[in-house]
Parts: C-alpha cells; structure tokens; sequence
C-alpha cells in the first residue's frame, strides 16, 4: 500500500473530468466505490479517491471524516456551490464527471488505480 | 571504568545509610541530660534513675563533667553497702564522651569499641548537652525514615494530583443538539472532534475512529430519533462520545447491531444513510460500547476511544 501514488492531473483526460476544486497536482493511492455513507465510513482507506454519485453535504462530511483526499462525482451529478465551498475549507479535491461510475471505474482501473 | 562502577553501587546506598551520616549526635541524643550533683548521695542517685527511668547520670559541677553513676556502681553500692555515700566519692572518672557534632555513624562505632550503655555529650565548649543511648540513634533513625516515607508519599500524592488536574486541563467538550431530519448539519460534532485531535497531534488512525463513531452517532439521530444531544469529551486518555436522544428507541438492539439491518425510510436512503451500517461502524471503531434503549427514555449511547501514547503496542 502507499506504493503508488498517482497524481489526479494524469487521470482527468481519460475519465474526461473537471476540476471543481482543490489542486490536481494532489496523488491519490487507491480508490473507493460506493454510494452508502456508512460503507465508506466503514471500508475506504485515508488518502483514495472516492468515487460516488451522491452530491449531498454529508459526502464532505465523510470525505474528511475518513480523510480522503478526492472526491469524483459520476453521471453529470453537480454539486451545490456550498458544498464545493465546504469541500474547499476542508481541503478536499472535488472532481466530476459525465461518465457513470461504471464507465468512470473501468478508466481507473486501466490508469493503474489498483488498490 | 571500576571507578564508575564503585560510584553506582555508592548510589545504591539504603535511606538509612545516608540518614547516619547526615544526621548528628545532637539529633539523637535526650537533652537536657538528667544529671546529678558531686555532692548528691548514690542513694538519691538510685531514685533519680527509678523515677527517669534511666541507667547512668551524668555527675557535673555547673555545665563541667566531672564523671558518671551508671546502674552497676548503684548495684555494687547496694552489695558493698555504701549506698549512702556521696557520688564524687564512687563515680567513675575520665569519662569518655562524644561531641554533638559527631555523625551517627561514628557515635554507633563508639558504642561497639567501649560497650558502654550510654555517653554523655559534649559541645565544643566541653560544656555538658545531653545524654545518648543505642535506643536514642534507634528511635532517631527510625522517626526519620518515617518522615522521608511521608515526604515521598505525599510528593506521590502531589503528582498524582497534578496528574489529574493536567487532564482535566485537557479536557474539551464539545457539544450540540441535534434535530430529527436535519441532515445539512451532519457531522457538526464529528468534524469539531477530529479538530481537537488533529491539533493535538493525535494518531490518524484514532483520530478517525473517533470521527466515524460520532458521524454514526449523530446521523442515527437525525435519522431515526425524535431528536437529542451528542457529548464529545476529549482528554489525554480517551475520547468519549455520547449520545442520547428522546426516543422512539431501538426495538431490538441485537438486530440494529446487524451489519445490513435498518429502519430507515426513503429520504435518507437516497442521501447515502440507511445503509444499515451505523452502529457495526460504530462498534468496529470503538475500544468500549454501551447503548441502552427503551421506548420510554429513548436510546443512549456511550462509546469510547482510546488515545494511545506513540510507541505504545496497539
């Protein structure tokens, strides 16, 4: 674990995401899929980039809860301006994309975002 | 090398080997020293030392010695049967003496090399200033070691004292209400709690622990409760985060600890809750957990967490 750090600027072409914010410059070591709250309460490791469909507040709230490092939005879901504004205080990258998160995972994992 | 070697078994002395050569004859010794006249009659000398309980006086001419009466010269006097005589008549002389100055230990070499019961002492102006006894170094010795274990457990007390006040002075609460269905403020009390920790420098590991406990404690009441309160008490031990809300209650708690299990209705399960996770996330993250529930009182809960000191086994 840890091995491998990539950096999120090197994922955005393929995943055809925007930046909302934070810095793409920031590497993430694994990944995390799920749309329950409480299973990524439970299972994701600090440092992942989680990739999910909710948008809602409570997405920072576990984000920084379990600190992870980025945060990917599948579907063309698109946050509410506060909650970019929340994730930005905490220090947490917000992406996002059109893909769905099926689409999104299969992009990852050909990235070479294993873990 | 062997030099050192000597300086730590030096340092390894007893309390009651420094307390003889801290303390002094003039510590030890009966003062002022009951004494008799040159002129007194061995007789009164007998009654002197019935009533003070004692075995030799010293016979002195204003602060002079001019000798001493022991027990045996009394015995010998009764035996002989001059008992009546004067004192400076049977006395013996060229006394010998300690000064009040001398250290303990070698009033206690004195007491092996002459075998006498008792020395009178002298001061540096050969003045007469008490009387000392094996007995006396004994009960000296003893009322220090005495006083040194009081200093020490009362140092011990002290510390254990500002032990406790330290943590107390560590001691954050964070608190808040939490409202039924106000899932905008999810994760108020979690997000002050990781704070706390992250500025102490808290392991992350910990420190995540305790976030998800409170994130799950406080979402199971915005979730499934008619409202309450969630405590977060932060010292140097532990994290203790409660939470106790007004009811309904958990039905049965055997099932909600069920990883899977839950009541929670539509709204919050497109929010990403409900997924029937809370409370096995909050008992895998937890060190001790207590949750009691009743429909009448509603449902408390008490988790711990504890802050491990770095280096310390997991």
């Amino acid at each position: 674990m840890n091995a491998h750090l990539i950096k999120l600027e090197e994922l955005l072409p393929s995943i055809r995401a925007q930046v909302l914010t934070g810095s793409a410059q920031v590497g993430v070591d694994g990944c995390y899929i799920s749309d329950l709250l409480s299973d990524v309460l439970a299972r994701a490791q600090p440092g992942v980039l989680w990739v999910t469909i909710q948008t809602h507040r409570n997405v920072i709230s576990v984000a920084a809860t379990k600190d992870i490092t980025a945060v990917l939005f599948t579907c063309d879901r698109k946050p509410d301006p506060s909650i970019v504004a929340e994730a930005e205080e905490q220090g947490i990258v917000l992406l996002r994309t059109s893909l769905t998160t099926f689409e999104a995972a299969g992009k990852l994992w050909e990235l070479g975002l294993r873990e | 090398m062997e030099h050192n070697a000597g300086g730590s078994d030096a340092r390894k002395v007893s309390v009651a080997q420094v307390l003889v050569y801290e303390l002094r004859v003039r510590d030890a010794m009966t003062r002022p020293p009951i004494t008799a006249g040159p002129g007194d009659t061995l007789r009164s000398i007998q009654h002197l030392m019935k009533a003070q309980r004692i075995s030799g006086v010293p016979i002195t001419g204003g602060d002079k010695l001019l000798g001493i009466v022991s027990i045996e010269d009394i015995i010998r006097a009764l035996d002989k049967g001059y008992i009546d005589d004067r004192a400076e008549q049977h006395m013996a002389r060229g006394v010998i003496t300690l000064r009040d100055y001398f250290t303990l230990v070698r009033a206690v070499a004195e007491f092996d090399r002459h075998e006498f019961g008792r020395f009178p002492v002298l001061d540096s102006n050969d003045h007469l200033v008490g009387v000392i006894t094996r007995g006396d170094i004994t009960g000296c010795l003893m009322q220090h070691l005495e006083r040194r274990a009081e200093e020490a457990l009362a140092h011990e007390a002290e510390l254990r004292a500002a032990r406790a006040s330290d943590r107390t002075a560590h001691r954050v609460v964070v608190r808040a209400p939490v409202r039924t269905g106000d899932y905008d403020n999810a994760g108020k009390v979690s997000q002050r709690v990781r704070q706390v920790l992250r500025d102490r420098g808290i392991d992350p590991e910990i420190r995540r622990r305790a976030a998800v406990v409170a994130y799950e404690a406080e979402t199971n009441i915005i979730i499934h409760s008619l409202g309450g309160e969630i405590v977060a008490t932060i010292d140097t031990e532990k994290i203790v985060i409660e939470a106790v809300d007004v009811g309904p209650g958990i039905e049965n708690i055997e099932q909600a600890m069920q990883e899977g299990w839950s009541t929670a209705g539509r709204l919050p399960r497109e929010l990403g809750f409900g997924a029937g996770m809370g409370l096995p996330n909050i008992k895998r993250c937890s060190d001790k957990l207590e949750i009691t529930s009743d429909n009448e009182h509603g449902t408390r809960l008490h988790s711990e967490v504890l802050i491990k000191k770095a280096g310390a086994t997991p």
